[in-house]
C-alpha cells in the first residue's frame, strides 16, 4: 500500500510551514537591522513594550489550543456496549488481531498489547492515510475507540522499535462492506 | 632585544565588550577545548553513522538491518554524549569566571562520560547491541539473537558511566554556584524575585544551577533504572513494569538531551553579549522563567508516552499543559532577549558569532514543530513517525551542534584575533542553512505522511525522501568540512599568538632592525584547583531539623519491623520497597550523625570522598537487590537480618557522604539518593 497525506497532517504540516517561514523571515529582518545602530534605552523601550505582548499572545494561543486539544482525545472511555472488542496482541515480529474483520461502520474498541517488548499499533486506511497510532505494551491493555467507515483493508505498521525486523513487521485489518 | 608585544585586544569581540569581558585564562581555554574538542569529534563521529543510515534508507548503501540498529543505538547515545560534553565545557568556560569551579571534578567527569562513551561503543560495535538509545524495557533483554548478554550489561555500564560523569559535573556547578550565592533561593534569584533583595547571579548562574539541579534528578533516575537493568542482565528472574521503566528511561534520557541545549542557553546569555556590546542582565522576568523551566524540562519528558493509553489521563493532560509551558521561557526570555540584545547593535559578524545566531533560529523553528507535536490529538497522528526525528534534529543539530562549533570558533576567534573571510562565513552558514533546513524538512513532509521513524527499510514508495534528505545531509556535512577547514588557519595563527611573541630585532652585523619570534613566557596560570570556596553549612543545622530527622529515623525503623518485612514478602516489589526502608533508615541516622558538629569536625572537609559515598552507595544497594542475591540469605534468619543490615549500611554511608557537600547540594543528593530506591522498587518487580 502506498502512503498518502491525510487531511490531518496536511493542516499541521502547512500550519507549521508557515509559522516557520514567519519565524525564518523574523531572523532575516533581525539580522539585517544588527548592523544599524538604535540606542539600547530606544531597544529596551520598543522590545520590553512588544515583549510584553508577544508573552500574552503565547499564554492567550496556549490557552485556547491546549484546552481545545482535551475535547479531542484519542483516549477510550466508558464501557464496551455497543462496540466490538477487537484483541490486538504484538510480538517479535507479528500481529494477531482476533476478530480480524468487522463491517464498515463498526464502532471498535482496540485492545492493544504485548506478548514480549513494546510495540506500536499504527493503523492506515485503505487509502494510505495514517489514522493514528497507540503503544502496544508487555502487561499492560491500551484501548484505542475508533468508528471504520470505510471498507477495505486497512494495514497495521509496528511504531515502536522492536529490533531486528521492527521495519518489516506489519499485519492487515479488513472492514467489510456493510 | 626590545620588549615583548602586548597580548592581543579581543579585535573579534564588539569594541564596547572589553567593559564587561573578562580576558581568557589558560584554564578556561583549556577545559573548553578538550571538552568542545572531544564533543566534536564524538559529534561528527556520530554524524557520519547519521549519514550512513540516511544513505542506507535510500538504497544508496547495502547496511543489514542488524548493523542498522547497532548504528543507530550508537549514533543515539554518542550524539548525545558528544553534546552533553561539548556543551559541558562551554559553561565551565562562560561561568569559571564568575563562580570558580574545580577543574579536578571536571577531569573526573571527563573521563567518566569519556570511559561510558567507550563502552557503549564497544557494546554496540563488538557486541552487537542494537536496542536503540532508548532501550525502552524489556526490549534488551528480546536480542532476537543479535547481542549476547555481556554486551547487554557494558551497554548499561556505559550508560551509567556517562549519567555518572555528568552527575559529578553538575554536584560541582550546584556545590559552587549555591555557595558563592549563599543558598540555593539567592543562587535562583528567587529572593530578588521576591524584592528581598536588590541583586541577584548574573544569568548564566542562574541557568547553570537549574540544569545542575534537574541534571542530578535525571542522572539520580537515570542511575535508578539502569542499575536494575544492569541487575536484570546477570539474574533474568528480576521481573520488569514496562509502563513505570518507561517514564523512568524517558526521564533520564529525554531530560539529558534536552539540557544540553539548555546548558548552551548558559552559554549564549554570556558570549552573544560579546558581539553586541551590550551586556545581558538578569531581570525579574528570567528568573521567573527559569523557575518555570525548573519544572518544564523534567516534565516534558512525558509526552513521550502519550499513545500508553493506560499512562493516567490527568498525568498526560499535566504533560500537555507543561510541554506547552517549556515554550514560554525558552521563546519569551532566552530567543526573544538574544535576539533583542543584537537588534540595533552593531553585531561584529564573525564565524562565531553567526553560528550562535543561526543556533537560536534552530530552537525556535524546531521549537514550533516539537509544539505541534505536543498536542496529544496532533501526537495520535505523528507519534513516532520521522516528525518525531525532523523536530529534535532542528534544534539538536542547528542549536545545539551549531553552538558547539560557534563555541569552539569564539575560543579560537579570539586568541587569533581575526576570523573567517566574509566569503567563506557565507558559504559555510549557507551549507548549514539550506543542508540543515533541508535534511530535516525533509523528515517533517515525511512525518506528515505518516512514516514511521527507526525503519532501516522504508515503507515501499518513500525511497525518495531519504534520497533527498541524504542529498541535503551530505550539502550540510559540507559545510562542516569548509567550516573545519576555515578554523585550521585560525587555530594556527591562535597557537602562534599564544605561545609566540614578536619582538624588535637588531642584527649585530648589519644593524638591521626587524621583527623576530620567541617563545612567549606562560602568562597564564597552570591547570590547577580552583580555590575552595568555604563550604556552608550541613544539611541538617537547627534543633527542629534535627528533631525531623530523629522522627524519621523513628519511621524508617519500621522497615525492620518482623511484621512490616513479613508483610512485605507478598510481592517482590513490596520486597524491595523494604529494603529501600532499610536504606532510608540508614541514610537519615547518618545524615543525622554526620551533621552534628563534634562528628562532623572530625570527618574533616572531605568533599571528593563524600560525592562518591553518595553516588556508588545507593548504586551498589540496587545492584544487590535482585533475587539471586538476597533469596538464598532467606531460607536463614540470621544472614536475612544480616543483609537488612547491609542495605541500611549502604544508606548509612550516603548518608555521611552527602554531609560533605554542604547544606543544598547535600540536602539534593539525599533526596535523589533515598529516592533512588523507592524508583527502583517502582519499576522491578
Amino acid at each position: 500500500m502506498n502512503l498518502h497525506y491525510g487531511d490531518p497532517q496536511i493542516a499541521i504540516g502547512v500550519t507549521f510551514a508557515v509559522l516557520a517561514l514567519l519565524l525564518a523571515c523574523a531572523f532575516v529582518v533581525i539580522a539585517a537591522q544588527a548592523g544599524t545602530e538604535v540606542s539600547q534605552e530606544r531597544v529596551h523601550q520598543v522590545g520590553y513594550w512588544l515583549r510584553k505582548r508577544w508573552l500574552a499572545l503565547l499564554l492567550v494561543v496556549g490557552m485556547v489550543v491546549v484546552g481545545i486539544s482535551f475535547f479531542d482525545l484519542p483516549y477510550a472511555t466508558g464501557g464496551t456496549t455497543g462496540r466490538t472488542v477487537v484483541k490486538v496482541t504484538g510480538g517479535q515480529f507479528f500481529w494477531a488481531l482476533q476478530p480480524d474483520r468487522v463491517p464498515a461502520g463498526t464502532h471498535v474498541r482496540f485492545d492493544v498489547s504485548s506478548v514480549d517488548v513494546n510495540h506500536g499499533f499504527g493503523l492506515y486506511d485503505p487509502h494510505g492515510h495514517l489514522i493514528g497510532s497507540v503503544q502496544a505494551m508487555p502487561g499492560y491493555h491500551n484501548e484505542l475507540d475508533l468508528t471504520l467507515k470505510s471498507a477495505g483493508i486497512y494495514e497495521i505498521r509496528c511504531f515502536e522499535f522492536c529490533g531486528l525486523h521492527h521495519s518489516t513487521m506489519d499485519g492487515q485489518f479488513t472492514v467489510t462492506k456493510s | 632585544m626590545s620588549a615583548v608585544s602586548p597580548p592581543a585586544p579581543p579585535t573579534v569581540l564588539h569594541a564596547q565588550a572589553t567593559e564587561f569581558t573578562t580576558p581568557m585564562r589558560a584554564v578556561e581555554r583549556r577545559i573548553g577545548l578538550l571538552f568542545a574538542g572531544t564533543g566534536i569529534g564524538l559529534v561528527v563521529g556520530m554524524g557520519v553513522l547519521g549519514l550512513i543510515m540516511r544513505l542506507t534508507q535510500a538504497t544508496v548503501i547495502g547496511l543489514s538491518p542488524a548493523w542498522f540498529y547497532r548504528v543507530l543505538t550508537l549514533h543515539g547515545v554518542g550524539m548525545i554524549t558528544g553534546a552533553l560534553l561539548a556543551m559541558m565545557g562551554a559553561l565551565w568556560y562562560v561561568l569559571n569566571t564568575t563562580v570558580p569551579l574545580r577543574p579536578g571534578r571536571m577531569l573526573a567527569a571527563y573521563c567518566l562520560v569519556g570511559a561510558g562513551a567507550v563502552a557503549v561503543l564497544v557494546a554496540t560495535m563488538v557486541g552487537g547491541f542494537g536496542a536503540s538509545w532508548t532501550f525502552l524495557p524489556p526490549l534488551p533483554f528480546y536480542p532476537a539473537g543479535q547481542w549476547p548478554v555481556w554486551s547487554e550489561s557494558v551497554f548499561f555500564i556505559g550508560n551509567l558511566l556517562v549519567g555518572t560523569g555528568f552527575s559529578v559535573f553538575c554536584v560541582d556547578v550546584l556545590e559552587q554556584t549555591t555557595t558563592r550565592y549563599g543558598g540555593l533561593t539567592r543562587t535562583l534569584g528567587w529572593q530578588y524575585l521576591r524584592g528581598r533583595e536588590q541583586d541577584a547571579p548574573p544569568p548564566q548562574v542562574i541557568a547553570a544551577t537549574v540544569v545542575a539541579i534537574d541534571g542530578l534528578l535525571a542522572g539520580a533516575v537515570g542511575m535508578a533504572v539502569v542499575t536494575g537493568l544492569l541487575g536484570r542482565t546477570y539474574d533474568h528472574s528480576v521481573g520488569i513494569d514496562a509502563l513505570v521503566t518507561k517514564n523512568l528511561v524517558y526521564f533520564f534520557g529525554h531530560s539529558i538531551a534536552n539540557l544540553a541545549i539548555y546548558l548552551g542557553a548558559a552559554v549564549v546569555y554570556v558570549i552573544i553579549p560579546r558581539y553586541a556590546g551590550r551586556p545581558y542582565h538578569t531581570s525579574k522576568v528570567f528568573v521567573a522563567g527559569w523557575a518555570g523551566s525548573l519544572i518544564f524540562i523534567v516534565t516534558a519528558y512525558s509526552h513521550h508516552l502519550y499513545m500508553d493509553f493506560v499512562q493516567p489521563s490527568w498525568a498526560q493532560v499535566i504533560s500537555e499543559a507543561t510541554s506547552y509551558g517549556a515554550l514560554i521561557p525558552v521563546a519569551v526570555i532566552t530567543i526573544y532577549s538574544m535576539t533583542m540584545l543584537v537588534w540595533g547593535s552593531r553585531y561584529r559578524w564573525t564565524l562565531a558569532s553567526t553560528l550562535f545566531y543561526v543556533g537560536l533560529s534552530g530552537w525556535a523553528i524546531g521549537g514550533v514543530g516539537a509544539v505541534i507535536d505536543s498536542l496529544i490529538p496532533f501526537n495520535f497522528r505523528l507519534h513516532n513517525t520521522v516528525w518525531v526525528v525532523a523536530h529534535f534534529h532542528t534544534y539538536e543539530l542547528l542549536t545545539v551542534v551549531v553552538w558547539i562549533l560557534a563555541f569552539l570558533a569564539h575560543v579560537i576567534e579570539r586568541d587569533a584575533g581575526r576570523t573567517a573571510s566574509r566569503a567563506a562565513r557565507a558559504w559555510i552558514v549557507g551549507l548549514i542553512l539550506v543542508g540543515g533546513y533541508g535534511f530535516t524538512g525533509t523528515w517533517f513532509v515525511a512525518g506528515a505522511l505518516g512514516i514511521p521513524r527507526r525503519y532501516a527499510i522504508q515503507p515501499a514508495g518513500t525511497i525518495g525522501y531519504s534520497v533527498v534528505g541524504a542529498s541535503f545531509a551530505l550539502l550540510l556535512a559540507l559545510g562542516f568540512l569548509l567550516y573545519f577547514i576555515q578554523l585550521a588557519p585560525l587555530a594556527r595563527t591562535a597557537w602562534n599568538r599564544r605561545h609566540f611573541a614578536l619582538v624588535d630585532h637588531t642584527d649585530g652585523w648589519t644593524g638591521r632592525h626587524y621583527e623576530a619570534r620567541v617563545p612567549r613566557a606562560e602568562v597564564d596560570a597552570a591547570i590547577a584547583d580552583a580555590p575552595e570556596l568555604p563550604r556552608r553549612g550541613l544539611p541538617l543545622e537547627t534543633r527542629a531539623q534535627f528533631g525531623f530527622a530523629v522522627a524519621a529515623c523513628v519511621v524508617g525503623l519500621a522497615a525492620f519491623f518482623p511484621q512490616v518485612v513479613d508483610a512485605s514478602e507478598v510481592s517482590d516489589r513490596y520486597h524491595h520497597l523494604d529494603h529501600a526502608g532499610h536504606f532510608f533508615f540508614g541514610a537519615i541516622l547518618g545524615l543525622l550523625l554526620a551533621s552534628l558538629p563534634t562528628i562532623s569536625r572530625r570527618l574533616g572537609d572531605r568533599r571528593s570522598l563524600g560525592l562518591a559515598a553518595a553516588l556508588l552507595a545507593p548504586m551498589a544497594m540496587m545492584l544487590m537487590m535482585v533475587p539471586r542475591i538476597y533469596e538464598p540469605l532467606e531460607t536463614n534468619p540470621f544472614h536475612h537480618a544480616l543483609f537488612h543490615v547491609a542495605m541500611a549500611a549502604f544508606g548509612f554511608v550516603t548518608g555521611v557522604g552527602v554531609t560533605r557537600l554542604g547544606l543544598v547540594t547535600g540536602r539534593v543528593m539525599f533526596i535523589l539518593a533515598v529516592g533512588m530506591p523507592l524508583m527502583f522498587a517502582a519499576a522491578f518487580k
